[in-house]
């Protein structure tokens, strides 16, 4: 729709209205996109989710102001990938340093609300000695069975008839009342009992609804089950604190838990999400093994991207121009066959590799003779993963080497061939500089993509192996399997310490990328 | 011109690469997150994760949503429509292939089930984010389980399910290679030299455990609890005490030092390990495995003639004793339809046919005593695994358990590679009290 449009609407090339086709196809196309807009905004609202509503409008509107009129015709370019640069880079990064700031993580992923409603609820204890009855939900006779008023038919174990009602418990006269062998209530003058469903659907009214009795209530159990229950958690608003009533203990908040007031014992496991300003920051600073780490396995981190990179891209620059002689035949064939390592999924032929670097059951021993212990020791495992990401990398590298090759014009090479220079002449002082300009771009992503190559450590070494003594520092960790490991080491996955990390991690590769793509700005200058 | 094209395609390339990358590394940390922890070992399916990990969508028309593992969906499908069927409701069964993490996810933006089927030690994670809720489980009812699995079902005094089946790890034994049961590890390893001396070459290993270069907690804790050692000590109560770590006790100590005798003797080694000892054991290479029922499938299938017998015990020690891993059925704290939720949990899963049926999918014991009586009467492999975990203990199901797998597994993988016991010990115990402070 884009393409057409626009190539009208540009201004020196109008000549006249645009046909009636592209016309009904753009107004189609906007009517749709307003259209899907509204069915997720309908639903965002439904879930109370009001500042999603409000971006959405604003995209609507901007698709709206630029495809609708004739103005604005670089933004029909730039509009649609302004929106995905917006929702896949932008957003997340704003995400991941906005979380950076909390406490996220597990434990701490409720509002302090709910984690408090929670406690409650959860304290809820059957009171000891009391009786369970068997239940049938019913409502008075002429009311609506999804309004109408919560009674509880009850027969106790001495096959007593009760009713309850949120007044309290009484005697339900026996003249009239059915039952099961089992003693539930089947019918009883006066009351309409509910079905399964009909019971169902009253879950939220249930979940709140008990029958006062003693300091506690009768609470249902699903259909056909009631207990007398008390919760011993109680929380008092104004003072901001729990009691536990069955201790006595009361419980304070303190760092996004409810702690005890005396200092004694444990928290309530259940906390809540809050912001902690730059605590997470300041904790990546001054954490003692982070640090002792740091450089270690930041020189190890940049080590590998740069090996990998070179490694990958050397193999892949000279099968390209192997196979990109004109005397060889059969070149399709070869290609293809070279391309498979990068159609494999990349983590099974990490778990592969691992399992050929076996030391005693490995394939890579058996064939040498070596007793290599490759993913034990901490430089074979080093070059345990290079081998492996050499396997996986240079595929890559091939196929953009043998493009760019492609793109250089033969008479350039047969100048050169004229002017007497050899063939390693011609690939040193011709090709390479013409196949760098194209090429260093890339270079540079794949080594950010390295830098951050998760994925193959992982499934390899798990970032092992751990020679310190502990599993605090592997011999083959990269920043970001370490600040993996810092992060979700604890008793609960800190979320927002792994922010943290992540952001500072995006610093180093964002400023050693831009250090790379200045020099190879400098290469496109030379030529 | 052709310049500017390529780069454009070199472009949209490397865009294409980054995004699969970056969908890889996704894939990647969520299983590997969860194998360092519990629920992998203990649920232990020993495929690897499928690749598609999207979390299924709730069935929006249906009175009551349950979601399961792929292996238990068929059986619970079955009687969940037969629940249906008796009450008039619509049951709908869903599959979720990471259900520890997409439950939490979904319950979260109030989009999960109202039930789910799970393994008892992710109970302390799922209480402390308010994704389950306490079930009033009556005396009676409970006195119908086995003790152990109602010990695991509960979480600071509070019970949050109804067990289904107790699984735990056992001595699987090659017969053609060892005809009669070692009763202690001295000899098992003689036996298991004599069949590698009387073979020629074809048996090359004693004992299949996996280990690892990271290690394995799971496998490794029964040595320490032969010497009354261990993770944790426990409360009054009987819960966990998350405060007292006991990693580098006396006992734990003497469990690490047999550790490090069978990786002298190169009995255990830190190549065998979760990729390939299954493999080991099932072509005939080894006499005796320490697995779960989990392994029997494929032990079958290889034409392996086996016998499960409980972990032998350990000379100046006790007998070896495994984790209980206990399957159940969780209420979601945000169930849409709580009632039918409590209903089937609390009424319909300790119906002995429920039971008899979730154990034919599985092959793990019934938890409810009167179901476990029927099947081991006909079941030898199921009477052999639950006599091996008899005397265990719950794993533990608080989740100060989290910080524990990685640094005992390390521990004990280091240890059976040559390192000094009482030394490493010390440093884990260490690490993960540290850990646990860590919050």
């Amino acid at each position: 729709m884009a393409a057409d449009t626009t190539f009208r609407g540009d201004p020196s090339a109008r000549s006249g209205p645009a046909p009636v086709w592209v016309v009904v196809v753009r107004w189609a196309a906007i009517a749709l996109v307003v259209a899907f807009a509204t069915l997720v905004s309908w639903r965002l609202v439904e879930q109370g989710n009001s500042l999603f509503v409000v971006l959405i409008a604003f995209v609507v509107m901007a698709v709206v102001a630029v495809y609708a009129t004739r103005r604005a015709v670089p933004l029909k370019y730039l509009l649609p990938g302004m929106l995905l640069l917006v929702a896949f880079q932008i957003w997340p990064i704003a995400y991941t340093a906005a979380t950076a700031f909390t406490n996220y993580g597990d434990g701490h992923l409720l509002s302090k609300e709910d984690a408090t409603a929670n406690i409650v609820a959860n304290s809820v204890q059957e009171v000891p000695g009391s009786p369970r009855y068997r239940l049938s939900v019913a409502v008075p006779e002429g009311q609506d069975p999804a309004t109408g008023d919560l009674t509880f038919l009850l027969t106790d174990p001495d096959g007593k008839y009760l009713e309850g009602t949120a007044e309290g418990l009484e005697d339900l006269p026996a003249d009239g009342v059915e039952a099961t062998t089992t003693g539930k209530i089947t019918a009883a003058p006066g009351f309409v009992i509910l079905d399964a469903r009909q019971v169902n659907q009253r879950g939220k009214d249930l979940g709140e609804f008990a029958v006062p009795k003693g300091d506690g209530g009768i609470k249902a159990i699903g259909l056909s089950e009631a207990f007398e229950g008390r919760a011993t958690v109680t929380y008092d608003e104004s003072a901001d604190k729990l009691t536990d009533t069955s201790t006595g203990k009361t419980y304070v908040p303190r760092d996004a838990s409810w702690v005890p007031e005396d200092g004694q014992g444990e928290a309530f496991p259940q906390g809540w999400k809050e912001n902690v300003g730059w605590e997470n920051f300041e904790t990546l600073v001054t954490n003692e093994t982070i640090r002792a780490g740091f450089v270690k396995i930041f020189t190890w981190n940049v080590a590998f991207a740069l090996i990998s990179v070179m490694s990958t891209f050397v193999m892949g620059m000279l099968l390209a121009l192997l196979f990109n002689d004109d005397r060889l035949r059969g070149k399709g064939f070869y290609r293809s066959i070279l391309i498979l390592p990068y159609a494999i999924p990349g983590f099974v032929t990490a778990l592969l590799w691992m399992s050929m670097f076996n030391q005693d059951y490995g394939l890579i021993n058996n064939i040498t003779g070596l007793n290599v212990d490759w993913l034990g020791n901490p430089w074979a495992a080093k070059a345990a993963i290079l081998i492996a990401n050499l396997w996986l990398g240079f595929p890559y590298m091939f196929l953009v080497c043998t493009g760019a090759l492609q793109s250089i014009p033969g008479d350039v090479r047969e100048a050169a061939r004229i002017d007497g220079a050899g063939p390693v002449r011609t690939v040193r002082s011709i090709i390479m500089p013409l196949l760098l300009v194209a090429v260093g771009p890339l270079l540079i992503a794949s080594f950010a993509f390295n830098f951050n190559n998760f994925t193959l450590i992982f499934l390899m070494t798990e970032g092992g192996p751990f020679t310190s003594g502990d599993t605090s520092i592997g011999s083959t960790d990269l920043l970001i399997t370490y600040a993996f490991r810092i992060a979700f080491s604890g008793v609960n996955p800190n979320y927002g310490l792994a922010s943290a990390i992540s952001i500072f991690i995006f610093l180093i590769v964002g400023v050693m990328s831009y250090a790379g793509f200045r020099r190879t700005k400098s290469l496109e200058e030379v030529n | 011109m052709h310049k500017r094209a390529f780069g454009a395609a070199a472009v949209t390339g490397v865009a294409a690469l980054l995004m699969s990358a970056c969908g890889g590394g996704g894939e990647a940390a969520s299983p590997s997150a969860s194998t360092s922890s519990a629920s992998e070992t203990t649920t232990a399916a020993p495929a690897p994760t499928p690749t598609g990990t999207e979390a299924p969508v709730r069935d929006a028309a249906a009175d009551l949503v349950i979601w399961t593992d792929a292996d238990r969906a068929p059986i619970l499908t079955k009687y969940a429509q037969e629940f249906g069927a008796e009450n008039g409701v619509k049951v709908a069964v869903q599959i979720s292939v990471d259900l520890r993490e997409q439950f939490k996810d979904a319950t979260k933006v109030g989009k999960g089930p109202d039930v789910i089927v799970g393994a008892h030690d992710w109970l302390g994670e799922l209480v402390q984010n308010g994704a389950v809720a306490p079930i009033q489980v009556s005396a009676d009812v409970a006195g119908k389980f086995s003790e152990n699995s109602i010990a695991a079902t509960k979480f600071n005094g509070q019970t949050y399910g109804v067990p289904y089946a107790v699984e735990n790890i056992g001595l699987m034994r090659n017969t053609e290679l060892a005809p009669t049961a070692p009763k202690t590890m001295d000899e098992l390893v003689k036996m298991g030299n004599d069949a590698k001396a009387k073979s020629g070459g074809k048996v090359t290993n004693v004992l299949i455990q996996a280990v690892g270069k990271t290690g394995n907690a799971y496998y490794s804790y029964p040595y320490l609890s032969a010497f009354d050692g261990g993770i944790f000590a426990t409360k009054a109560n009987g819960d966990y005490d998350a405060n007292k770590v006991i990693v580098n006790s006396l006992g734990s100590v003497k469990g690490a030092q047999v550790l490090a005798d069978l990786g002298k003797k190169k009995i255990l080694s830190t190549n065998v390990g979760d990729d390939n000892a299954e493999g080991l054991f099932t072509s005939g290479k080894a006499p005796f495995f320490i697995t779960g029922p989990w392994s029997v499938p494929n032990a079958k299938k290889a034409g392996i003639k086996y016998e499960i017998t409980s972990l032998p015990s350990l000379a100046g020690g006790g007998q070896m004793q495994p984790f209980l891993g206990v399957q159940m059925f969780y209420v979601s704290a945000k169930a849409k339809n709580a009632v039918l939720a409590q209903e089937f949990v609390t009424n319909y899963v300790p119906r002995k046919d429920v039971q008899l049926a979730l154990f034919e999918q599985g092959g793990r014991p019934p938890a409810l005593k009167e179901a476990y009586d029927e099947v081991a009467a006909k079941d030898k492999d199921v009477k052999a695994w639950f006599e091996a975990g008899k005397d265990g203990k719950p794993m533990p199901n608080i989740p100060a358990m989290n910080s524990v797998w990685g640094p005992l597994g390390q521990a004990a993988a280091d240890v059976i590679s040559g390192k000094d016991a009482k030394a490493r010990f010390d440093a884990a115990q260490k690490e993960i009290v540290a850990n646990i402070a860590k919050g």
